[in-house]
């Protein structure tokens, strides 16, 4: 619809714009409902953090906080609720996804938006997005298919050549927290590629010019004009990939083993606090400890993910205001 | 304007330049392995399963005969996903209007928008597990596992999706149009629905789309609340299954051919993904706002 | 400016509206497929090892009652929490409940043990070259679970197994990583044998297990078999026999190497005599040929359905569908290589049926 085309209000003519109160009804109905929707959805997920916090009660009281957290023995038959081992997997995975993923994601986000021949951006760009659509489960059915039997016998030698390397040598199990991270780190692909896309492309062309003017290799000028520039945005967007990759389940839990102990080796089982999740809520239905150390895990969960993503907002945040900054005087001097 | 020589680039700069931008190339490359990978080894797997027959027929849940076809998983995902959507929708891009209508810089606005960061932040087996405590285990409705749980669930997921898009795009809409329109007296509510909402449709149902895409693929809040069964049904008090949870289900299966049924589904599930989000894009390119 | 997005609008809207089309054409055609969804449904979950069983058992009653019965193979643990839980309307457990578990229902009703079958937990490998049953004992058995050892040509397989070529491949075992009852059961054959597993991981339906990979569910340890080469496993014997897999002749109590056939199973259950709750378990048991890890399976059902919160309907359909379970169904467990119940326990099971009151009235099966 073209501005200039709407009518006024209720077709009367435009003389008086006074509305009667009964003609101001709709919009205060609108407001009402509205504001009453927006305070809904506050105290929906008001109500979930303190549901958590409420029903995980029981086991740090039985337990406490500091033992749940820091215990590690998971054995549920016995009582025993140490949530090291899941902890630990949590943390390996995304580490090890982090590692595998941000580079290939910058990478891919470089290449896009500086390197490669104007014709396949768009392509491109649409090709590493469209991993993001691939829903986990299906990840996790290629990882089982797929990679544990492929990366078997390459994990075997690799665990063998390498075996003075802390934490590479030693036995080889077939799902493992290698498998987990290598799947976590595919999925963190698409986000962390779309954010950098986007910081990198906000890059003053004058700062890439100026490198340019002064000589400077096409990758000297990434590397001086565009990557200490982009660096704050970047390291948002693995943050943001980071905690996707800590909430991320079924796709881990079909390639970690599920095993509640702490590997020796990247190449062994484990476990991590949303595969918990996912595996025992069956069998802890009548059993109130049980219930509460998976929701206490979920919370656990919940708040590496705020801590996660809050500090990818400051990262961003701080880019952002670097950027406007940046910017202004550049203006002024182009002007 | 004097010719300014700059020494040449020594060879040894243009080595690390050739190089460096080799490595970026092949990491790119890298990157896009994974997809190729899958789609061809889903292709490889599932196209031998999938059919009329396929979507038509029951799974059977027999272990001798044959394990059916996946109608109920493909129908519970369309009925799951599309009653979440039809509240979150509603409710996320009425949250969005009022952010950026009534809102604005509020300080409860700052409150909102920071709630609904933080639940875009939420694993979805956290939304399953509080849908599982707050309704399942305490049988709200009179039933233990059911459809419409596993809807809210997935609702929960998609409303922060759903707003936050939504908002983005709201908040693209030119000022101008907004003052026109007020200049010429229409009330805030036909402004909104007249001129506001028309103009950023295609970028709302873009983040709408993606939304579903999204909230179609996930097993996790299914899992604890609408379980698996195999026979079709409509009753969304009753339990239903997904397509998802078939395929969590029959993954790691010894038998050949509910593996077979799992690759299957899984071609389904991406395929109607893949239509959701291409379409998505497509909606978005053409839109002005974008 | 209508025109830029209608097309793919339309196109959606057309595609939203194919699918509405196909699913209500296709949903008319499915009710009248079967012998009538009016039946009701009756909903269960637990152990993976009774699971073929109840699936086919499922897949009849419906044709002939009308009663769509839901079962969800979580394992045994999963099993009994649910049912406790009320999540559920039947249980099955291949263990029967512990003391603790029995509490924790008992603060909702009285529940009931009613064994349905026996089976045989095989120890199952994938070892090419190995195409016969490998003579295995309780110790040995026990050794390779616990890891002590490691290679298919060790000397204590080997001296069981004179005249058979061993290859050297490394031993993968495989295990549950839920709470299983199939655990249970093998664990509590390991324990007969070997002192060290005893005072090492023990008897429960979760161990913590020295060595091996973890898999859900006995076709999760089904899967493992059949995926790694050198693999061992404990599964229920349908389980083998559908994929083929090679399993062990174990040593029974009489000294003898027995396959896990149905005959060998059958044996296992005469001479039982359970306790008055019927909570039993028979492994390990007396006969010249019995097979040494027969499981007997169970489901849990509640003394009064409708005092523990269930309907009346529901209440009506498990009668019916226990009476099924413990009539026809014992014609069809052959078929699946499962031993049909040893006539005194079936009667007293079927006592225990008939015991099931609706807030103590008694019921009137739905036929």
């Amino acid at each position: 619809m073209e501005a200039g085309t709407i009518t006024p209000a209720g077709g009367r003519s435009s003389e008086s714009l006074q509305r009667s109160p009964a003609a101001r009804l709709p919009d205060r109905l609108l407001r009402w409902g509205l504001t009453a929707l927006a305070g809904g959805v506050i105290a929906l997920i008001g109500y979930f953090f303190v549901k958590l916090i409420v029903e995980s009660e029981p086991i740090f009281q039985k337990v406490g906080f500091l033992d749940f957290l820091f215990t590690s023995d998971w054995v549920p038959s016995k009582g025993l609720y140490g949530a090291v081992p899941l902890l630990a997997g949590t943390l390996i995975t995304s580490a090890i996804a982090l590692v595998l993923g941000v580079p290939v994601a910058v990478a891919a986000a470089l290449y896009i938006t500086e390197l490669c021949p104007r014709r396949i951006r768009s392509p491109l760009t649409v090709l590493v997005e469209l991993l993001a659509a691939v829903p986990s489960v299906v990840y996790g059915l290629w990882g089982f298919f797929f990679l544990i039997p492929k990366l078997g016998p390459a994990e075997r030698w690799f665990a063998d050549t390498f075996s003075f390397v802390p934490f590479v040598g030693g036995s080889v199990t077939g799902p493992n927290y290698f498998v987990a991270g290598l799947i976590l780190a595919i999925m963190i692909l698409p986000i962390t590629s779309a954010i950098s896309r986007e910081v990198i492309a906000t890059v003053p062309s004058e700062h890439k010019e100026a490198a340019l003017a002064l000589g400077a290799t096409r990758w000297e000028m990434i590397r001086m004009a565009v990557i200490p520039y982009a660096r704050g945005g970047i390291a948002g967007g693995a943050m943001l990939g980071l905690g996707r990759a800590i909430g991320e389940t079924i796709a881990v839990t079909l390639v970690i083993g599920n095993a509640p102990t702490v590997g020796h080796s990247l190449f062994q089982q484990g476990y991590t606090l949303a595969a918990v999740i996912a595996n025992e809520f069956g069998e802890a239905a009548s059993d109130p400890t049980h219930r509460a150390a998976l929701i206490a895990a979920g919370l656990v969960l919940f708040v590496l993910t705020l801590v996660v993503n809050a500090i990818a907002r400051a990262f961003v945040l701080r880019a952002e205001r670097g950027q406007r900054a940046a910017r202004t005087p550049a203006a002024g001097m182009a002007a | 304007m004097s010719a300014l020589a700059l020494p040449p680039t020594s060879a040894r700069r243009r080595r690390a330049d050739r190089v460096a931008r080799g490595l970026v190339a092949l990491l790119t490359l890298v990157a896009l392995v994974p997809l190729v990978l899958i789609v061809y080894y889903l292709l490889k797997q599932g196209l031998s399963s999938i059919g009329l027959d396929f979507w038509t027929t029951d799974p059977t849940g027999s272990f001798l005969g044959s394990p059916g076809g996946i109608k109920s998983a493909i129908l519970g995902t369309i009925v799951m996903v599309g009653l979440a959507t039809a509240v979150a929708v509603p409710v996320g891009v009425g949250v969005a209007i009022w952010l950026v209508e009534l809102g604005r810089a509020s300080r409860f606005a700052h409150a909102v928008r920071y709630f609904i960061d933080v639940m875009t932040g939420v694993p979805s087996i956290v939304f399953g597990l509080f849908v599982y405590i707050t309704l399942v285990l305490a049988g709200v409705g009179g039933s233990s596992f059911a459809a419409w749980k596993g809807s809210v669930a997935l609702g929960l997921l998609m409303l922060p999706i759903v707003t936050r898009s939504a908002e983005v795009v709201l908040l693209l809409v030119p000022d101008t149009l907004r003052e026109a329109a007020y200049a010429l007296g229409a009330p805030r509510w036909r402004v909104i629905a007249r001129v506001v909402l028309p103009t950023a449709l295609p970028g709302i149902v873009t983040g709408v789309l993606l939304a579903i895409a999204r909230a179609a693929g996930e097993t996790a809040p299914l899992l604890f609340t609408a379980a698996v069964v195999n026979d079709t049904t409509f009753n969304v008090n009753n339990r239903m299954n997904s397509l998802p949870a078939l395929i969590f289900q029959n993954v790691g299966q010894a038998q050949d051919r509910l593996v077979q049924m799992a690759w299957g589904a899984a071609l389904t599930l991406v395929a109607m993904v893949l239509v959701l989000t291409l379409l998505a894009r497509m909606i978005q390119r053409r839109s002005r706002l974008s | 400016m209508q025109m830029r997005y209608s097309k793919p609008l339309a196109a959606g809207c057309a595609l939203a509206i194919a699918l509405g089309a196909a699913a209500c054409g296709s949903s008319s055609s499915s009710s009248s497929s079967s012998g009538g969804s009016s039946g009701g449904t009756l909903n269960g979950a637990g152990s993976t090892f009774q699971a073929p069983l109840v699936g086919e058992w499922a897949k009849r009653f419906k044709e002939s009652n009308g009663v769509t019965v839901n079962y969800d193979p979580i394992g045994s643990g999963g099993g009994i929490a649910q049912f406790s839980a009320g999540t559920v309307d039947f249980g099955g457990t291949d263990a029967a409940m512990k003391p603790d578990e029995l509490a924790t229902a008992q603060k909702k009703g009285a529940p009931l043990h009613i064994p349905i079958a026996l089976g045989a937990v095989t120890v199952s490998y994938n070892v090419s070259g190995v195409k016969t049953g490998l003579k295995l004992d309780g110790a040995t058995i026990a050794n390779i679970f616990l890891g002590k050892v490691t290679k298919w040509n060790d000397p204590a397989i080997a001296g069981q197994n004179a005249g058979v070529t061993l290859p050297a491949t490394s031993i993968t075992v495989c295990h549950r990583s839920d709470e299983s009852g199939t655990t249970k059961n093998f664990t509590a054959f390991l324990v007969d044998y070997s002192k060290a597993w005893a005072s090492g991981p023990g008897s429960d339906k979760s161990v913590q297990w020295p060595t091996g990979t973890g898999a859900k569910g006995n076709d999760g340890v089904a899967g493992c078999v059949k995926q790694t080469q050198g693999a061992v496993g404990y599964v229920e014997q349908a389980f083998a026999l559908q994929n083929n897999f090679t399993t062990a002749d174990v040593k029974n109590k009489a000294g003898n190497y027995v396959a896990p056939s149905l005959a060998a199973t059958s044996a296992a259950g005469t001479g039982v005599t359970p306790p008055p709750d019927l909570r039993f378990a028979t492994i390990n048991a007396d006969g010249a040929q019995t097979y040494p890890i027969t499981a007997v399976t169970f489901e849990l059902t509640w003394q009064d359905p409708c005092k523990a919160g269930l309907s009346k309907t529901v209440a009506a359909n498990l009668k019916g569908w226990f009476d099924y379970v413990l009539g026809t169904g014992q014609s069809i467990a052959p078929q699946l290589q499962y031993a049909a119940l040893p006539p005194e326990i079936k009667t007293k099971a079927q006592a225990k049926v008939d015991s099931m009151t609706c807030n103590g009235a008694a019921i009137s099966a739905s036929s």
